[in-house]
């Protein structure tokens, strides 16, 4: 029997070259080497083994029978390669027994370095395996990651939408008050115009103030010359006045006392003529008794002796006539002096109308200096007052600074208000700067978070895309080595790759999806580092705003300083202010009860007096009108009385005067009056009757016995100086100096 | 960290005013006792606003701080009170030494509406406490009273206020160039309390 050699099939394996690190070739090539192929026998056990293995890559091809020289090119080793089954029987290929051996033996050997291979890429298997679980784990994590990431950025966003909110709302709250600012600012403009416009019109009023102060001043002026000069005259003609009420005092007390010295004569001499009167009449009847008894006697006698007794009735009748005459012209006088007395009482009462008129004038005097005392402290009150109104420019008249006190005040208030209310405004401002600045933080921090985790993810991203590329360029490879033992695997190896390479899809989907997701977050945060550069912007002008308001509150705060030193010091308004005190009731409750106790002292004294005046009113109620009656008689008998010794003493003094003038030659005038210290003193005026002149007056003081005489300025002249020192101070003797004097004038007087 | 809640008291306008007008009381006794006006044995202690303070047992200096006290509450209701001044005074000479000036600031919307408004009462305590502690304080830093020396007090009211019958207009006794010191302040919401103390110039501090 001859046996004919078969073609062997061409091997699917690459390892027949008996290569040491097998192990290590992956990725790596090999060496074409020329081998002869195996036989049918290892081709068909290796395909068995090929048949056998399950679901690993490289089924190894049964070993080649048809000896058939076959070029074996180098593979890389991919793992998921599936050997080639591609194996024909070939009749071409002739082997020996001893050939078959080694073919079996190089394909056992290939067998063997073929499992180890497959135990190889089982392994590179499991840890691709591995390494797909780990990566799905990864992406898994990765995924868990974005949803947090994209839950993260959600809530970032709608802080970031809340922020902005609170921002454009913070913004709005700003802008409001920066709007309210504004308008009080142009308010308070537009009163700062007002008050200078008012200023001005104040201005312009001071001026016709000072020159109507002007005009009032000069015209003050002359008025208080025209009344000094009034007062100067009324002075003067006061004196006159008062000397001549002097004067006709003097002349009506004179009157008076002749008066009542004639009234009394007269009254002595009534009484002596009414005596006389009832004497003669007693006469009278005893004449007319005894003429009766003579006729009687003398119709019964004859008629020669009745003339002689006629006579002498005749003669007695003219005497009684004659005295009834000198009666009748004393009664005459009587009523004489009764008029005279009636116009006394007249000259009393001008005088007294007078000296009303002189007490009035006096009043009317100390009124006058008064008023001009006044006048000199208005004067100076005006003085000062226009100092003030040059010093203040804001005030217009005297009665616009306590309005403008007030208005001040009023301002002063209203300013601390506004102060109170910016206080207020720049605290809620500050808070509201503070809580955006801890916003902005915030939001800062959130940012940078989110730009890390970005980043991170990035990186993240940018690993696995490095990851996947990585990955599929093994899965290229892989799939080039399964192209290269594609006959080996089964269909299994087919869907496993292609549930890899699905998964592989899968999954460069998501990282797509995630990078653009990336890249919606990124923009995202790049509009958001704008609209926090905006707000940037805008804090930067928010605190310009703040800083200025800080001025403005130092301001203010100083001008609450300079106002609470006002309040501290007690200022106030007296427009809408009063100042109430509470009366110390201790002192007062003491007093009104000393008071109350005085009065009932008091009360219980009158009702005593009252009891006791009833008492005595219950006694002598009878007999009170009879002696009313009486009382008043006598009153007015003693008044008459009164009346005529003034008169007749005012008439004896009036002649004493004369006389005295008429033998000294002067006319003397006294005068009482009382020093300051209370002592009374006597003046008396001489007026010499050769005087030239009314000035020409000697005035001597007579106190406690002592007659000196008062310098004037008729006695200061040098001759009548010179008089004075010789008769006066050294011969002690006022009426040689009055003699002297008299003698000088009468000499002067028929000289002239 | 769990957050305060505070609790905030309703006030009124009645309230406000008893709370001012019983500050003024305490206030006007602890005044007379640190300065020295009446005798320290005249004064006993009781609890107030957290403190021991000292009140007079002095029968007319009572019933004078009382009537005062009840008319600044009437005035108080009314809005009317703008500043109560404690005023020391030298017995002899009459002249004005210090003046405790008190400051009152009064929601005119409270008066007219009637609103009512919420702060809490501790708080209000608190602040009428650390007053009244600078007052006891103030003698570091006061000129020592050396005379005897009065106490009178004024008020100032809105000019239409009606005089009562134990009241009278008076002036406003000031001190020329007096030293001023601003002390704390408090606040019920309705009625705000200054206070500033001004006194005479020590002529031993100007020589110095």
């Amino acid at each position: 029997m001859i046996f004919m050699p078969k073609k062997l099939e061409p091997f699917p394996f690459l390892s027949f070259c008996k290569e040491p690190n097998a192990s290590k070739r992956q990725g790596g090539k090999r060496e074409m080497q020329f081998l002869t192929p195996p036989s049918r026998k290892r081709r068909a056990e290796a395909e068995a083994e090929a048949g056998t293995s399950a679901g690993t890559s490289g089924a190894a091809a049964s070993p080649v029978s048809d000896r058939r020289i076959v070029l074996y090119e180098q593979r890389e080793a991919v793992p998921f390669q599936v050997p080639r089954a591609s194996f024909g029987p070939s009749d071409q290929l002739m082997c020996t027994y001893h050939c078959r051996q080694m073919v079996k033996s190089e394909f056992f050997v290939a067998l063997d370095t073929a499992e180890k291979e497959n135990a190889e890429y089982k392994a590179r298997l499991a840890a691709l395996n591995e390494q797909l679980y780990k990566i799905e784990e990864e992406r898994e994590k990765y995924r868990d990651e974005a949803s947090f990431l994209q839950q993260e950025l959600a809530a970032s966003k709608a802080r970031e939408n809340s922020l902005q909110e609170r921002f454009l709302k913070e913004v709005d709250n700003s802008e409001e008050r920066y709007r309210d600012q504004l308008r009080r600012i142009s308010e308070l403009e537009f009163e700062i115009k007002k008050e200078m416009d008012s200023r001005v019109a104040a201005e312009q009023f001071t001026e016709t103030l000072k020159e109507t102060v002007r005009e009032l001043q000069t015209k003050l002026e002359s008025l208080s010359d025209s009344s000094d000069r009034e007062i100067n005259s009324l002075r003067r003609e006061l004196s006159y006045v008062q000397d001549e009420s002097k004067f006709s005092s003097s002349k009506v007390t004179a009157e008076l006392e002749r008066t009542t010295l004639r009234a009394e004569s007269a009254e002595e001499e009534a009484e002596l003529l009414n005596e006389q009167l009832i004497g003669l009449k007693e006469q009278l009847d005893e004449c007319l008794t005894q003429k009766g008894e003579i006729e009687h006697n003398h119709s019964s006698s004859n008629i020669s002796p009745s003339n002689g007794s006629s006579d002498d009735d005749k003669k007695m009748i003219k005497l009684l006539q004659e005295e009834l005459h000198n009666y009748e012209k004393e009664v005459q006088e009587a009523r004489k002096l009764k008029s005279s007395q009636l116009n006394s009482e007249l000259l009393k009462e001008k005088l007294l109308e007078e000296q009303s008129r002189r007490e009035r004038a006096e009043l009317e005097l100390s009124k006058l200096h008064e008023l001009q005392v006044k006048a000199q402290k208005l004067e100076l009150e005006l003085t000062s007052w226009k100092s003030l109104l040059n010093d203040i420019p804001d005030i217009g008249s005297y009665s616009d600074i306590p309005k403008k006190f007030a208005e001040l005040q009023k301002e002063a208030l209203e300013n601390m208000a506004k102060l109170g209310e910016i206080t207020a405004q720049l605290k809620e401002i500050k808070v509201a700067m503070e809580y955006a600045d801890l916003s902005k933080q915030r939001a800062e921090t959130e940012c940078m978070l989110a730009k890390e985790k970005v980043e991170s993810s990035s990186l993240e991203v940018k690993r696995l895309q490095l990851m996947l590329a990585s990955v599929t360029e093994e899965r290229d490879r892989l799939r080039k080595d399964s192209s290269a033992s594609n006959k080996d695997a089964g269909p299994s190896d087919d869907s496993r790759v292609e549930e890899l390479e699905a998964a592989l899809n899968d999954k460069e989907q998501m990282m797509k999806e995630m990078e653009s997701s990336l890249q919606e977050h990124r923009e995202m945060i790049a509009h958001q580092h704008a609209e926090l550069k905006l707000f940037n912007d805008r804090l930067t002008d928010e605190s310009k705003k703040v800083k200025s308001l800080e001025r403005e509150s130092d301001r203010l705060r100083h001008e609450v300083a300079l106002l609470e030193s006002k309040l501290g010091h007690g200022d106030y308004s007296s427009s809408n202010t009063k100042v109430l005190r509470m009366v110390n009731t201790l002192a007062v409750e003491n007093e009104a009860k000393q008071t109350i106790e005085a009065l009932q002292a008091e009360l219980k004294r009158t009702t005593e007096r009252l009891q006791a005046v009833e008492e005595l009113k219950g006694q002598f109620d009878a007999a009170l009108p009879e002696k009313l009656i009486q009382l008043k008689n006598q009153i007015a008998v003693l008044e008459k009385r009164e009346e005529r010794y003034k008169a007749v003493f005012a008439e004896k003094i009036s002649v004493f005067r004369k006389a005295c003038c008429s033998l000294f030659g002067y006319k003397i005038v006294m005068d009482d009056q009382k020093r300051p210290n209370g002592i009374p003193v006597t003046r008396f005026t001489l007026q010499s009757i050769y005087a030239q002149s009314d000035d020409e007056k000697l005035e001597f003081e007579y106190e406690s016995g002592s007659m000196n005489i008062v310098m004037n300025d008729y006695t200061s002249q040098t001759d009548i100086a010179h008089q004075i020192e010789i008769f006066i101070r050294k011969m002690n003797s006022i009426p040689a100096f009055t003699a002297n004097l008299t003698v000088e004038c009468f000499n002067r007087r028929t000289l002239c | 960290m769990a957050s305060r809640t505070v609790s905030k008291d309703i006030i009124t306008l009645r309230g406000s005013a008893a709370i001012v007008s019983e500050f003024f009381g305490y206030a006007a006794n602890s005044i007379l006792y640190n300065r020295g006006i009446y005798p320290e044995e005249s004064f006993s202690k009781v609890k107030k606003y957290g403190l021991t303070l000292l009140l007079t047992q002095d029968d007319g200096v009572k019933s004078f701080i009382s009537g005062l006290t009840s008319q600044l509450s009437e005035w108080l209701e009314a809005g009317k009170l703008q500043r109560v001044v404690l005023v020391i005074m030298s017995k002899a000479t009459s002249e004005v030494l210090e003046r405790w000036n008190f400051n009152i600031e009064t929601d005119a919307e409270v008066v007219e509406k009637g609103v009512i408004k919420e702060k809490s009462d501790k708080e209000i305590m608190r602040e009428i406490q650390a007053i009244m502690r600078q007052i006891a304080s103030c003698i570091t830093y006061l000129p020592c009273l050396d005379e005897a020396c009065v106490f009178d007090v004024l008020a100032y009211t809105d000019k239409d206020t009606t005089v009562p019958m134990a009241w009278v207009e008076s002036d406003a006794k000031l001190i020329n160039n007096p030293q001023m010191v601003k002390l704390h302040s408090f606040d019920t919401k309705i009625h705000k309390v200054d206070t500033i103390v001004s006194y005479k110039n020590d002529e031993w501090e100007d020589e110095e």
